[in-house]
């Protein structure tokens, strides 16, 4: 594989919290790759740094120390405006609590980050459109966050992230707040867009939903302990 | 994005209804204060604009020494119009108006009191008053024609068309309308009827004599730049003109100036004034007090909006995930102060439609009802709502919109310290104007208070004047002399008497020679003319000598009577006997008694010297109601007498205590708005207040939940939260009392006759106002506690 085709590369990525009396690390040294177009899980028990690790990767937060490179670019040190404009242009987010706005209806949601990229309205309409259809919420486009189940709320949390066209998914226990129905429904929809060409890095407890990703990180302290491939993910996918 | 920013705001005030109806009330009262003042002020700056070329005209006023005391005055010298006219080129015409003050004035079937000028003929050249009948250029040349407003011509005929060429009699004379006026308004002139001044060869000596002053010089220039030109004139002018005829030593004029007469209104330091004075120093106070209802609402929307940041943190946190800069959260945050503000403008505008009828009458002003249509006020309205968004949406903006996303994002941000200290500060900064305002009203209360009680040196109460209408001269004195002995006559009547200056009133000011040190010395010296009983009608002490008799001949001719301010002035410790002469007499008078000190001026003075003389047969006719007399029969039976001799003129009667009180309307006036504004400010600060606990009682829900399952008491959890706030209003306390008290004393020397603000003021509003704000809290308190403590562990 050539160096451009890897969306993520960290080197010896570090982050550390200082508070008045301690120092906590969450974050030792973390070397990964991730490819364009792979769908990794992260794994571990809790506190070992799966959500810091994914909360750099999404540039929500920056590291201590290493490097990290964003599409070719190193981005360790960049500044909030720089990383905002990168997650508006690349990135989309999945959130475990579905994280929508209460003011805004389904569609107003959805639309958000097109209103932010500063697409024309009749364009963002139309995209507006064909994520609900995709996710199959168009019926409840008028509705408020509340008014609808948890399934349905995060497919529109999903096709919030994904209206953008965002080279990147991050996932943070996108079923953690779901049965298991609704769970393996989400599922197959992050795993549509990943088929369709979107990267997709999901931090999971769950080995069900694991299942669906090509790689397997395992972090544990702050340190990744174990990677593995997925092989009847990769299987299928030769079928 | 605009319209998400609109319906991001929407949503969020109609989801927070509470929240949003203490800023919408808050913001709008606020508003509608400052909208009010401002009108005021605008009305109050608009005096004489409605001139046509009102920025060519102007008044002459005159740099005076009385006594050595050099004053500034409206007043000017007679030839002093024509000398512009004609000597200097930049005047195109100016004149000469004397203020007679008020006067019966009749046509066949009607008598009114109306204001009397006198004028020369250039009068409607100069001073461009809109004539609705008759012809301004020749109006006031007939001696015997008169003309008047447009009310007064409806009263008097019906209308003004049918006024013209009708006859009204004035003192003895009959005079014909030869104009009809429309007076523009704001105006500082008080016109009712105006005659020509050389129908009476007294006035119009006026003309020519470089003595005395006591008419106003207006003129015209032929363009408004000139004016420069002319102010430098008026010193050669003076020495040339005025200072070689300057005889008196007691009163002189040392200088002339020139004022814009859009200026006239504004200027209260000069004396004698021709008309309506206005006071900005009121227009400052209450312009100050706006702008703090203003911030107080302001205050409420940022604490508010800081105090709820926790609720919202995690909606700034994902839009900022999403993509959001800050620059666009800003403009959101903004967009929903705007958009709050917008609202309270409507309300505020209702708000002062619905109000203005009140303040009309409270201001003794006439704002119109349809003031929104003026493009200034517009604009005034609109920098409102941009000055209040930025205020009140600014700080919060920024600040919530400078949250990192991941921690924004994790569930409820823990809340700011700093922000808990710049609310508080805000809060503290509230209830500090809200003291300072509220003791600032208990001290003009009770100086109000002191100055109806202070003891005047005469008996106010029961005191009845009337006036005698003008009928000349002879008969005026007949009536009265008749008038005193048959009311007398009446079993209710203890005394009558007359005065030609009623206490309360300006008194006479003139030149007397004084025995000081062996030699007679001229003295500028207020005095009043009175008849015999008037001393004992009035309850005034007699310190030394005696008052008027009728048994000893001499007091008719030359005696004197003085008061004790008088006798010091003069350094007399034996006054009785002392000469004292107007230049006009031909005898020297005596002094044979000197009265206790009285306030026949406001008590805004000092009592000045004074000198009684005797004059019983001109003046209002005074009358003193026994104290058990029921007053309405009495007056009943005053008319009856009344009707005998004059038929055909209402009884024009005051109450001595009524008219005398009069001269504290203003005070009083400025007392009532102060109050009003006061309860707003207090008002406001505790529906801030009462926001603010909710917010903090909302956000210990857990503690509180914790407290009552291990055993608080209700009183317990009342007393934790309402603590914090105690500390606010006290700090609030100690900050206010010295500002108040520094200002309120500032004030209070205004007046002669002062009270000391005493420590209770103090302790009894710092009580109000923590009683007030405790109340507000615990209120919330009360609910947190007595709330289900299960399900407030519950909501997580």
């Amino acid at each position: 594989m050539s160096k451009e085709e890897f969306i993520i590369e960290t080197q010896q990525l570090e982050k550390k919290y200082i508070t008045d009396t301690v120092e906590t690390t969450a974050l030792a040294g973390v070397d990964l790759r991730i490819a364009k177009g792979e769908f990794v899980a992260v794994m571990g028990p809790s506190g070992c740094g799966k959500s810091t690790l994914l909360n750099i990767l999404g540039l929500l937060d920056s590291p201590s120390g290493g490097t990290f490179r964003f599409l070719g670019q190193d981005i360790s040190h960049a500044s909030e405006r720089q990383r905002a404009k990168i997650r508006k242009h690349n990135l989309g987010f999945v959130f475990q609590s579905f994280n929508l706005i209460d003011e805004l209806t389904v569609e107003e949601n959805i639309g958000l980050p097109l209103a932010y990229l500063g697409i024309p309205r009749a364009e963002a309409d139309k995209r507006v459109k064909e994520a609900m259809e995709r996710m199959g919420i168009a019926h409840r486009h008028a509705h408020f966050p509340q008014q609808l189940s948890g399934g349905q709320q995060q497919r529109v949390a999903i096709a919030r992230a994904t209206v953008s066209n965002p080279s990147l998914i991050l996932a943070d226990e996108p079923t953690g707040n779901l049965d298991s129905v609704h769970g393996r429904e989400v599922m197959s929809l992050l795993s549509e867009l990943n088929d369709a060409g979107t990267t997709v890095v999901m931090v999971t407890h769950s080995p069900s939903d694991a299942e669906y990703a090509h790689r397997i990180v395992n972090l544990f302290d702050g340190q990744i302990v174990t990677e593995s491939l997925n092989a009847r993910k990769h299987a299928a996918e030769l079928l | 994005m605009l319209k998400n920013y609109w319906l991001t705001s929407w949503r969020s005030i109609t989801r927070n209804r509470v929240h949003a109806a203490i800023n919408i009330i808050g913001l709008a009262v606020g508003i509608a204060s400052c909208i009010l003042i401002y009108l005021f002020l605008q009305h109050e700056l608009s005096y004489d604009q409605s001139f046509s070329d009102a920025d060519r005209l102007y008044r002459v006023t005159s740099d005076m020494s009385l006594n050595g005391q050099a004053k500034k005055t409206a007043l000017s010298h007679g030839p002093l119009a024509q000398t512009l006219t004609e000597e200097y080129p930049e005047v195109e015409q100016a004149t000469f108006l004397l203020q007679m003050g008020q006067n019966s004035l009749r046509s066949k079937e009607n008598a009114l009191t109306v204001g009397i000028s006198y004028a020369d003929s250039n009068f409607f050249k100069v001073l461009p008053f809109p004539f609705v009948a008759g012809d301004p250029a020749t109006a006031l040349q007939n001696p015997f024609s008169v003309v008047v407003t447009e009310e007064l011509a409806r009263k008097y005929f019906g209308s003004a068309d049918s006024a013209l060429g009708k006859p009204l009699t004035y003192i003895a004379s009959t005079f014909l309308v030869t104009g009809v006026i429309s007076h523009p308004r704001p105006s500082h002139l008080q016109i009712d009827a105006v005659f020509p001044l050389h129908f009476d060869t007294n006035t119009e000596y006026m003309l020519n004599q470089w003595q005395m002053v006591g008419g106003y010089t207006y003129l015209k220039l032929f363009k408004a730049e000139q004016a420069g030109a002319l102010t430098s004139k008026m010193p050669e002018l003076y020495n040339r003109k005025a200072k070689p005829n300057q005889q008196m030593d007691g009163i002189a004029v040392t200088g002339y100036n020139i004022q814009p007469i859009t200026d006239a209104y504004l200027d209260k330091d000069l004396e004698y004034p021709v008309g309506d004075v206005g006071n900005i120093t009121y227009i400052y106070i209450f312009s100050v007090i706006a702008v703090f209802i203003l911030l107080i609402a302001t205050i409420n929307y940022i604490n508010l909006a800081t105090a709820r940041s926790a609720k919202r943190s995690k909606e700034v946190g994902l839009r900022k995930t999403i993509g959001a800069s800050r620059s666009q959260l800003v403009k959101q945050f903004l967009a929903e102060s705007f958009m709050l503000t917008l609202i309270a403008v409507v309300v505020a505008l209702s708000i002062v439609e619905l109000i203005l009828p009140l303040f009309n009458s409270l201001t003794e002003r006439s704002i119109d009802t349809i003031f929104i249509l003026k493009p200034e006020v517009g604009l005034f309205i609109l920098g409102i709502v941009i000055f209040v968004s930025f205020m009140a949406g600014g700080y919060p903006a920024l600040y919530l919109s400078g949250y990192k996303p991941v921690e924004a994002l994790k569930a409820n941000a823990t809340p700011n310290s700093g922000n808990a200290r710049l609310r508080k500060a805000l809060v503290v900064l509230q209830f500090t104007i809200s003291l300072i305002l509220i003791i600032g009203t208990v001290v003009v209360y009770n100086q109000m208070q002191h100055l109806k009680g202070v003891h005047l040196g005469f008996q106010k109460e029961h005191v009845i004047s009337v006036k005698i209408p003008s009928i000349g001269w002879v008969r005026q004195k007949e009536k009265l002399a008749l008038l005193k002995k048959e009311m007398l006559e009446l079993p209710q009547i203890a005394y009558t008497s007359s005065a030609q200056q009623l206490p309360g009133e300006d008194a006479l000011v003139s030149d007397f020679q004084v025995e000081i040190n062996h030699k007679m010395v001229t003295r500028t010296i207020n005095h009043i003319g009175v008849d015999y009983s008037y001393i004992d009608l009035m309850g005034i002490k007699l310190a030394e000598g005696r008052g008027y008799s009728r048994e000893i001949r001499s007091d008719e001719t030359h005696s004197y009577l003085i008061n004790e301010a008088a006798a010091r002035e003069f350094g007399w410790t034996d006054a009785l006997d002392k000469r004292i002469k107007l230049p006009d007499d031909t005898l020297t008078s005596k002094v044979i008694g000197v009265v206790k000190d009285f306030n026949y001026k406001s008590l805004h003075s000092k009592i000045e010297p004074l000198i009684i003389r005797l004059e019983p047969h001109f003046g209002r006719l005074l009358t003193r109601v026994n104290t058990e007399a029921d007053l309405s029969a009495t007056l009943a039976d005053m008319d009856k007498v009344w009707k005998k001799h004059f038929p055909a003129f209402p009884m024009d009667y005051q109450f001595l205590d009524e008219s005398f009180q009069q001269q504290y309307r203003a005070e009083e006036k400025m007392l009532i708005i102060f109050t009003y504004f006061t309860i707003l400010t207090i008002v406001i600060a505790c529906l801030g207040l009462f926001g603010l606990s909710a917010y903090m009682a909302e956000q210990r829900t857990k503690e509180i939940g914790i407290r009552i399952v291990l055993g608080s008491s209700v009183s317990e959890i009342v007393l934790l939260l309402s603590r914090s706030f105690a500390l606010l209003v006290l700090i609030a306390i100690v900050m206010a009392i010295p500002i108040a008290w520094f200002s309120m004393d500032k004030w209070l020397q205004n007046f002669a006759y002062r009270i000391e603000i005493s420590w209770w003021v103090f302790v009894t509003t710092g009580l109000a106002a923590m009683t007030i704000a405790l109340a507000t809290v615990s209120y919330q308190a009360m609910k947190a506690a007595l709330a289900d403590p299960i399900r407030a562990l519950r909501t997580e």
